[in-house]
């Protein structure tokens, strides 16, 4: 704990999370799929890599549990379920969105700075050396809710949810050094079979439609 | 003093000068290496603007004093531009000239009127090249000026100068590393799009359709290219500077002393070579978009500068 000063760990932190919405850009940018994916597992392994840091940080063990089964879910297990995903439906890239790159990209800025101003007021009451991390991660879980509004297939919708999560992973950590252990379990829990739901949903979303364009559901109704 | 000050504005424009051709040089021989040929040797762009100097233009009936102005222009907005960022001493004489938004506005006008010399002459290439630049050259305005806002924030001044200074010698400045991550990416998106790199535009092309840059030049010949092309070298030269400098001023003097200016000038050039060999590095590794796929780049340039202009106030808690 005593190898660098807590201002130069509390700097480190932020550049992780930093890194992290640096990457959430990446992904909003990016039309092919398998680009997507790949830039979700970056994601993750910066995530991991944060936690592993608070964890470090402020000697709380079980962060680290958190960070390797981060690693271990995200990005590996989850990116080669999506991998798969993609093979079967033979899309390699998104041509239609409802929101343009430019345009996307700009509202992604404007959430951020929404983020920034809603916990503008909050961060000066904590006291965690993580805690300007939350406006990031508040902007992370925006940002991951617009992809999927944004986007129309179902893989980038999922990676759009993934995104949520790994916002919502952060802001525990900055606001309250983690989840306890139990509710992390659950989580990824959650996440392995919705992400397993999905594929198998994509799959048969493929073989009905001919697509994974979820704007062709629409046309399910009587 | 007066004839110091004097001697080191003249001491920058010749490194300026002098160093433009060489870096396109080098350029062309990073990616002839890459393309297994042998290459043109490193020298060879001063002896083709020697060469160019030496022949006689020839200049459509049809242009207006725009298109033999231009060149004059645009090479002393460019050298002016230069001038203002320090290159091996961090205290530039000419910095109570102008800040950075001189800096970014110089290089703007010389733009400008590269883009009405494309349009003056009539042809159908020009006007072509013209219409992308324009397109370029507005989308990179906002992204430099708010990356360069970015650094100027964090130490305080946009005055180049001050901000060189305080960060080589790292006293009061903040020294959070995320805005000044996120200013460095958006900054070097726009030296490429700026300066007409691949992957924004190729400057070895040869197929007038795909031309930027080159497209607005087709026109020159003889003294007038010869200058075109030398401020096309120093505005790549400048952007270099901009960035090692900015980010990585360490080994600049300081003092005026001449051991001190010694090693400046000496780190100044491995620094700017060092940086002109990894775009001609990069140049092999991608291709050109296309012009469509222009504004994705440069919005993420724009999204990272303003990135780097938010995590300013967030993250200083």
């Amino acid at each position: 704990m005593s190898l660098f000063s807590i201002d130069v760990g509390s700097q480190l932190v932020d550049l992780g999370s930093a890194l992290l919405l640096l990457t959430c850009f990446a992904i909003v940018a990016q039309r092919r799929l398998s680009a997507c994916v790949d830039l979700f597992v970056l994601q993750s392994v910066f995530l991991a890599l944060t936690a592993s840091l608070v964890a470090f940080l402020t000697g709380i063990h079980h962060i680290y549990v958190a960070a390797a089964l981060t690693i271990v879910v995200k990005a590996v297990i989850i990116p080669r379920i999506l991998k798969q995903v993609i093979e079967h439906v033979n899309v390699k890239r998104e041509l239609e969105m409802n929101v343009n790159v430019p345009t996307g990209l700009l509202i992604c800025g404007a959430l951020v700075i929404l983020a920034f101003f809603i916990t503008q007021p909050i961060i000066p009451l904590g006291f965690l050396l993580t805690r300007d991390s939350l406006a990031i991660a508040l902007a992370i879980v925006l940002i991951g809710f617009f992809m999927m509004i944004a986007r129309k297939k179902a893989v980038t919708q999922v990676i759009g949810f993934l995104v949520m999560e790994n916002g919502l992973f952060l802001g525990a950590t900055a606001a309250a050094y983690g989840m306890p252990l139990i509710v992390e379990l659950g989580v990824f829990f959650d996440l392995l079979v919705g992400t397993l739901i999905i594929g198998i949903y994509s799959h048969r979303l493929q073989d009905a439609f001919d697509s994974v364009d979820t704007s062709k559901l629409t046309t399910l109704k009587e | 003093m007066m004839l110091q000050a004097i001697t080191l504005v003249v001491a920058q424009a010749i490194v300026l000068l002098a160093i433009s051709p060489f870096l396109v040089g080098l350029i062309r021989k990073v990616k002839a290496r890459f393309q297994c040929r042998r290459g043109a040797g490193v020298f060879q762009p001063y002896a083709d603007l020697a060469k160019l100097f030496r022949k006689q233009p020839v200049i459509s009936t049809t242009t207006s004093w725009i298109f033999t102005a231009t060149p004059y222009i645009l090479f002393a907005s460019t050298l002016s531009a230069g001038l203002l960022v320090p290159t091996f001493i961090s205290q530039t004489p000419m910095n109570f000239a102008g800040n950075i938004i001189a800096l970014v506005y110089l290089l703007a006008l010389g733009t400008f009127f590269l883009i009405l010399a494309g349009l003056d002459a009539g042809s159908a290439f020009g006007g072509m090249g013209s219409s992308r630049e324009a397109i370029v050259a507005s989308l990179t305005e906002p992204a430099m000026i708010l990356s360069i806002f970015a650094i100027a924030l964090t130490a305080g001044s946009t005055n180049l100068s001050t901000i060189v200074h305080k960060t080589a010698l790292m006293e009061g400045i903040v020294t959070d590393p995320s805005p000044h991550l996120m200013a460095l990416a958006a900054l070097c998106i726009v030296a490429l799009a700026e300066t007409g790199r691949v992957p924004v535009d190729n400057p070895a092309t040869h197929l007038e359709l795909t031309m930027i840059h080159e497209a607005m030049v087709l026109e020159y010949s003889g003294r007038y290219l010869a200058l075109v092309e030398w401020a096309a070298g120093l505005k790549l030269a400048v952007f270099l500077t901009l960035i090692a400098n900015v980010f990585a001023p360490w080994g600049i003097a300081t003092t005026l002393t001449p051991a001190a200016m010694g090693i400046g000038l000496v780190t100044y050039i491995l620094k700017i070579a060092g940086l002109a060999m990894l775009i001609g590095t990069l140049e092999c590794m991608f291709a050109k978009l296309r012009l469509f796929r222009v504004t994705d780049l440069l919005g993420v340039a724009f999204i990272l500068a303003l990135l780097g202009l938010v995590f300013f106030y967030i993250l200083r808690g």
